[in-house]
């Protein structure tokens, strides 16, 4: 049980680098919570000053409505999972998951009780005699939520708990992750830097840059309205396509404009555009906001010259020359498309982001205090 | 090709038996002697195993604090017999004793310094860390001679001459910079996340030391025992300064009086130097499969 709060908290060193600029963040109990950003974004100093392993500079972080900034790491109640899980190379994998619970002065057979249990629920009870050199990166990762699970902490942090396995393990033991916190009922703060595990696991999440939060919201509040270009692009695969152009106005109509392309903009979001006219924009098409089927109403077309196809089993990708810009695609396999083709598709203008082409803010989802 | 790395072999394997023979000869010869007596030693040509194998070099030894050696008396055991013995004969057992204190103690001393030091220069970045490990290692390349003179008037200032505790203070001196330094190369080779783990884990800094760190850097502190005791045990040139009385003199410089007295008797000397040789020997002995990864443990790595 534990709410965690961030009050305009700060993290600078000695140097002058500022790692964490004013952070205000409150972390709800029993919350799921993903932070994510490229390396050096401040994420895993976040996640750092909620353990109690870095100083912070200025301001104050609340457990549960109490300053815990002096409080040091083994008097929190907090568990982590490192990157490279960080067992303990000389004791068993007993002792490792034991450790914590050792350490805490828990009566010894509660430990064996909490150890085996764990062991059994992650499928490693016939590896606890082992030392961790004699296991694998799989095996190892086991170990170290094992030996987080049995402290049956108040927050259970995570640092890129998964960047060290492989594509398929990676996949799995995500879902597994996620049932863990359903199980464990506690406050999940998870770090990094893969935008589908954060699609995946979080309940909200946390895009930061530099050492700011540039939005936090739910996955797809993130995903489907993003506050800027940075957020549009860094989540996604592949990228947002954008396309810089200039807004016009008429009679109360808004479009996008490039060469001959012009796209109309839906009343919903006209009427926030309305006193952009004239005013030069990017907007941003998500490769799946495309169709191919029948023949795009007014306004919604996007013709161009096929460039290549790259199939991808399930769809195909296409990069389009689109008013001299390349743009990338996906769509059904059933259109049998070449190189050097001349296309048309039907944009969904109901997703289309426009931003300023000045400073990338989103003209239409504007920057809501969290 | 074959013959050819047959006979590159037996290469390696002559120059490794002359190696040997080049390091182990004046050993071997320094424990053959001690088991002759003075006219085997001295006659022509030398041998190498004894013809009249004597312990009694070693009995003069310990019963030598019965004699008193004076120079009208310095003739009465016959040096044929190795039955002679220097002025200072009495003192040999004593010094050792007191060697093996300060060994002891600065070894201890050391390892309460120089483990927390490394470990927080390794681990927790506070102002000044880099500056002070420069510092301390700077410390390292100024000839120990150099030190004799501020040393000896630091020491007298205290009080301390012809007192261990003066060894000890500046054994420590000597010795653990170059301990941080060792340590400190092995903790940073520990990645900072088991610090963090151990750490969440619910290890106070301390307990965090104890209880991960230490028993990961066990070859790393065998070296460090191994070059404090050695250290210790075997400097000369500073306990000759600060101690004047067999109160306080340590083995090296007793056994360094035995050449300059009213004769040399070279077989009670050898004896005493392979009694000199023994806690050495033993403490390598015991720790020998940990000497070598200890030494190389931080240099390797990272």
């Amino acid at each position: 049980m534990a709410r965690i709060k961030f009050e305009s908290v700060s993290k600078r060193y000695p140097n002058g680098f500022t790692a964490l600029d004013d952070l205000n963040l409150d972390i709800q109990d029993k919350e799921f919570l993903v932070l994510l950003g490229p390396s050096g974004c401040g994420k895993s100093t976040t996640l750092n000053m909620i353990a109690g392993l870095e100083d912070i500079s200025d301001g104050n972080l609340f457990f549960d409505g109490t300053v815990v900034n002096a409080v040091p790491p083994h008097q929190r109640d907090v568990a982590m999972v490192f990157q490279s899980y960080a067992l303990y190379p000389h004791k068993s994998v007993y002792e490792n998951i034991a450790f914590g619970l050792r350490m805490r002065k828990h009566p010894k057979d509660e430990i064996d009780q909490r150890v085996r249990d764990a062991a059994k629920r992650l499928e490693i009870e016939h590896l606890l005699e082992r030392r961790p050199t004699q296991l694998s990166g799989g095996q190892r990762q086991r170990v170290a939520l094992g030996r987080a699970m049995v402290r049956q902490p108040a927050v259970f942090l995570m640092d890129e708990p998964l960047s060290n396995l492989d594509a398929a393990l990676r996949i799995s033991t995500r879902a597994e992750i996620k049932q863990l916190h359903q199980v464990m009922q506690t406050t999940f703060v998870y770090v990094t830097h893969d935008q589908s595990e954060a699609l995946t696991l979080a309940d909200r999440i946390v895009v930061m840059r530099d050492g700011v939060v540039q939005q936090i919201g739910t996955p797809d509040a993130i995903y489907e309205q993003p506050h800027n270009m940075f957020v549009a692009s860094f989540l996604g695969n592949p990228p947002i396509n954008y396309l810089d152009g200039q807004l016009a106005v008429d009679n109360g109509a808004v479009t996008f404009r490039r060469g001959a392309l012009s796209l109309l903009i839906p009343p919903e979001s006209a009427g926030k555009l309305a006193a952009f006219a004239g005013r030069e924009v990017t907007i941003g098409i998500r490769a799946e906001d495309v169709s191919e089927h029948g023949t795009p109403p007014a306004g919604q077309a996007l013709g161009g010259r096929i460039t290549s196809v790259l199939p991808v089993g399930s769809d195909n990708f296409l990069e389009i020359d689109v008013e001299g810009k390349q743009l990338f695609f996906r769509v059904g396999k059933e259109a049998h498309h070449k190189d050097g083709d001349n296309t048309v598709l039907t944009v969904n203008v109901n997703r289309l982001h426009v931003f300023d082409k000045q400073d990338g803010q989103s003209l239409i989802w504007q920057k809501v205090q969290a | 090709m074959h013959t050819a790395s047959l006979g590159r072999r037996a290469l390696l394997l002559a120059a490794s038996f002359a190696f040997l023979a080049y390091v182990l000869a004046p050993i071997a010869w320094l424990v053959s002697s001690s088991f002759q007596s003075e006219s085997e030693i001295t006659s022509k040509p030398p041998h190498w195993v004894p013809h009249h194998p004597t312990i009694e070099n070693f009995a003069a030894i310990f019963t030598a604090k019965d004699r008193v050696v004076t120079y009208a008396t310095r003739k009465d055991g016959d040096p044929a017999t190795g039955g002679f013995i220097p002025s200072t004969a009495k003192y040999l057992l004593p010094s050792m004793r007191n060697s093996f204190i300060v060994a002891f103690a600065v070894v201890v001393l050391n390892l309460l310094v120089s483990i927390p030091a490394a470990y927080a220069m390794a681990k927790i970045r506070f102002i000044g860390r880099s500056t002070s490990i420069y510092f301390m290692l700077a410390t390292r390349v100024i000839p120990d001679i150099a030190l004799v003179v501020p040393f000896f008037l630091v020491i007298r200032k205290l009080g301390l001459l012809d007192n261990l505790l003066s060894l000890v203070i500046t054994y420590l001196a000597i010795t653990v910079p170059f301990s941080v330094f060792v340590l400190l190369s092995y903790f940073e080779s520990l990645p900072d996340e088991l610090d963090k783990a151990a750490r969440v884990d619910g290890c106070s800094r301390l307990q965090t030391l104890i209880r991960v760190f230490l028993p990961l850097a066990v070859p790393s502190l065998v070296a460090v025992v191994l070059f404090t005791f050695l250290t210790s045990w075997n400097e000369f040139l500073l306990a000759l300064m600060f101690t004047q009385t067999p109160v306080s003199q340590t083995m090296p410089v007793i056994v360094a009086s035995f050449t300059s007295d009213f004769t040399i008797s070279f077989s009670f000397i050898n004896a005493a130097g392979v009694l000199a040789i023994i806690p050495p020997v033993i403490l390598a002995i015991m720790f020998e499969r940990y000497i070598v990864s200890g030494l190389t443990a931080g240099a390797v790595k990272g």
